[in-house]
């Protein structure tokens, strides 16, 4: 989880992502920050993220995007 | 006009919009009595009968590419679900090291069935509606190479709703494909969800998760979806007859006919023409959805009061909102997420930053969709520069974002301030006019004369009481027009500002409620624009 906090961080920094649960519903996160975080998740987790992850309910909150990492890496 | 003869299969011209006489005195009351009267467990088979019959009597023989298109989509739905399950079988029997490699395989095939499945849907809109488009340019530009070769311009009947079914019918395909959804074994199911009758003219585009279960699983009619239905169908009236029919004749002068007005009048007529389009197509959606709401269906909403709109951006966001979502989850994600692109923000974004970084992926992306977006309104090249002039404007706001943020800040300007916010408003609503009067235009050429004649000509001294007799308008017209928007302007304050009137009209006094609503009924009987001296016009989104 801090490894991807600090990811967050990188592409958009002063939002409080521990706490933080609508990050696309409250905007905190841009559709450009976006392609950015899916092109850093990927290398990062060695995971593929199709568009169809691509939804606000898997991007509102750290946690969330955390959830959805693992389930693509247990995906065979 | 004898009844037999509006009911004519394809020759119904009096129903070719759900404002019509014919539909809202016959069609849409026989229908609800229908619903109501026939056994439960029969409700759904009358709302495709309904739904078939009413296609019918618009498209007639039409029908048929209806018919295939569901026949189509049921059959490579299911096709993708059988190999599906083949992978799930072979996969459970494979050690979790060999799963992936065998999975590439089903998932190769997955998407030639999918792939196959697009081009054919796909491919017939574009032969029906773009080949005589290309043909014509093919030929003009074999007769600027010096060749004398023809070819013969075709010349297709396409079924009224095309564009909007064969997207749904896409979106359903890719959903299953991607696990959104579950093919439905259940042809009638599939069919209902296609062809529901109130939609089927202009949308909005669902997709099968939305409204497909909702349609199958219905409810009697009660009360108050009734009441409230009849009030979405009655505002909707008010915009369509009172304010889109009334503006028809006098946009129409001034866009068909070949005369030079000055650059004031074309001004005016733009605007007139994007609050006619406005108030035609969601005064449309506002038909749909309150029609749904009586068979207790909730539908996408299509608009959400896009001229309080900032940005370009944003308007798009809240116009024709099922059109952009389709074009953001099946062309801006699938684009941004290929291979390629990722790798490109990941390098661009070390280099140019968090900001400009993902921009050059997400520009291409973007000039996709409105590639698509500008085709998708009709085959001209005013088509495609409509959507290309939002495209740079969108790209243009991208770009300029950063800097602005930073000359705000150094100027201790809060953008959340009500002028800052209203020139921004005024701003999109100016950019918006500007790209309709391009829309509206008949042609490229005639846009950009009209565009050139509005900036280098701007001013009213023709304008007067005689040339509003010219262009089939008069004073009264606008009194009546600016009256109903200020109406309509009061009623989207409030709905912006999360105040429901039809919620809290229903807590109020049963005698109030009436009222009112017999009160809408009597302004749009005395103020629409029908009958003698005006022309009844086909909604608007349909020829697109």
């Amino acid at each position: 989880m801090e490894r991807l906090i600090e990811i967050l961080e990188d592409i958009q920094p002063d939002v409080d992502y521990a706490n933080c649960t609508d990050l696309i519903d409250g905007h905190y996160l841009s559709s450009l920050a976006i392609i950015s975080l899916i092109a850093e998740l990927e290398e990062e987790y060695d995971i593929t993220i199709p568009a169809v992850e691509i939804v606000p309910d898997n991007f509102n909150s750290a946690e969330r995007i955390m959830k959805m990492i693992e389930r693509l890496q247990e995906e065979y | 006009m004898q009844l037999s003869s509006l009911l004519l299969a394809g020759q119904g011209k009096s129903l070719t919009s759900l404002f019509s006489l014919l539909y809202l005195i016959l069609f849409l009351p026989a229908c609800i009595i229908g619903y109501t009267v026939i056994p439960k467990n029969w409700k759904k088979y009358f709302l495709l009968l309904a739904s078939y019959g009413f296609f019918w009597l618009i498209s007639g023989e039409l029908l048929i590419y209806l018919i295939l298109t569901t026949f189509s989509v049921h059959y490579f739905g299911i096709w993708l679900d059988r190999i599906n399950g083949q992978m799930k079988e072979a996969l459970a029997a494979l050690p979790k090291e060999e799963r992936k490699g065998a999975k590439a395989g089903f998932v190769k095939k997955q998407r030639l069935v999918v792939a196959l499945a697009v081009v054919l849907h796909i491919g017939l809109l574009l032969v029906l509606k773009y080949s005589p488009f290309f043909t014509t340019n093919v030929n003009l530009l074999l007769n600027k190479m010096g060749l004398s070769i023809n070819i013969e311009i075709p010349k297709y009947l396409m079924p009224i709703g095309i564009s909007f079914f064969t997207l749904q019918a896409v979106s359903y395909i890719v959903d299953v494909y991607r696990g959104v959804t579950k093919a439905d074994d259940n042809l009638f199911r599939l069919a209902l969800f296609m062809s529901f009758f109130p939609q089927i003219i202009e949308g909005p585009i669902c997709r099968y998760n939305q409204t497909a279960e909702q349609l199958w699983n219905v409810k009697p009619i009660e009360y108050k979806n009734l009441t409230f239905g009849i009030q979405r169908i009655l505002y909707g009236m008010l915009k369509k007859i009172v304010i889109a029919d009334r503006l028809n004749l006098f946009v129409s002068n001034i866009f068909d006919k070949n005369v030079d007005y000055e650059g004031g009048i074309i001004a005016i007529g733009a605007i007139c023409y994007t609050v006619q389009l406005y108030m035609d197509f969601s005064g449309s959606m506002d038909a749909v959805v309150g029609t749904a709401e009586i068979f207790g269906v909730v539908m996408p909403e299509n608009f959400q009061r896009p001229f309080f709109s900032k940005t370009i951006s944003e308007f798009w966001k809240r116009w024709h909102i099922t059109l952009g979502a389709w074009f953001k989850d099946y062309i801006f994600y699938p684009v941004t997420s290929a291979k390629k692109m990722k790798k490109l923000t990941s390098g661009a974004r070390k280099k140019l930053g968090n900001h400009y970084g993902p921009l050059i992926a997400g520009s291409i992306a973007l000039f996709c969709v409105w590639f698509c977006n500008g085709l998708w309104h009709g085959s001209a090249w005013s088509f495609i520069f409509f959507g290309m002039y939002h495209f740079v404007l969108i790209l243009i706001g991208n770009m300029l974002e950063p800097p602005v943020q930073t000359m705000n800040k150094k100027l201790h300007i809060n953008p959340k301030w009500f002028v800052y916010r209203l020139l921004q408003i005024l701003r999109t609503c100016v950019l918006v006019v500007i790209g309709e009067l391009f829309f509206r235009a008949r042609g490229l050429k005639a846009g950009m004369n009209l565009f050139t004649k509005m900036v280098s000509d701007f001013s009213f001294t023709t304008l007067n009481d005689d040339l509003l007799k010219t262009l089939s308008a008069d004073k009264y017209d606008f009194i009546i027009v600016g009256v109903t928007l200020l109406i309509i302007l009061t009623v989207s304050i409030l709905n912006e500002k999360g105040i429901c009137i039809r919620g809290s009209l229903a807590k109020r006094n049963i005698v109030l409620r009436w009222c009112l609503l017999y009160a809408l009924l009597l302004y749009i009987i005395i103020f629409g624009a029908y009958g003698l001296g005006y022309k009844p016009v086909d909604p608007m989104y349909a020829q697109f």
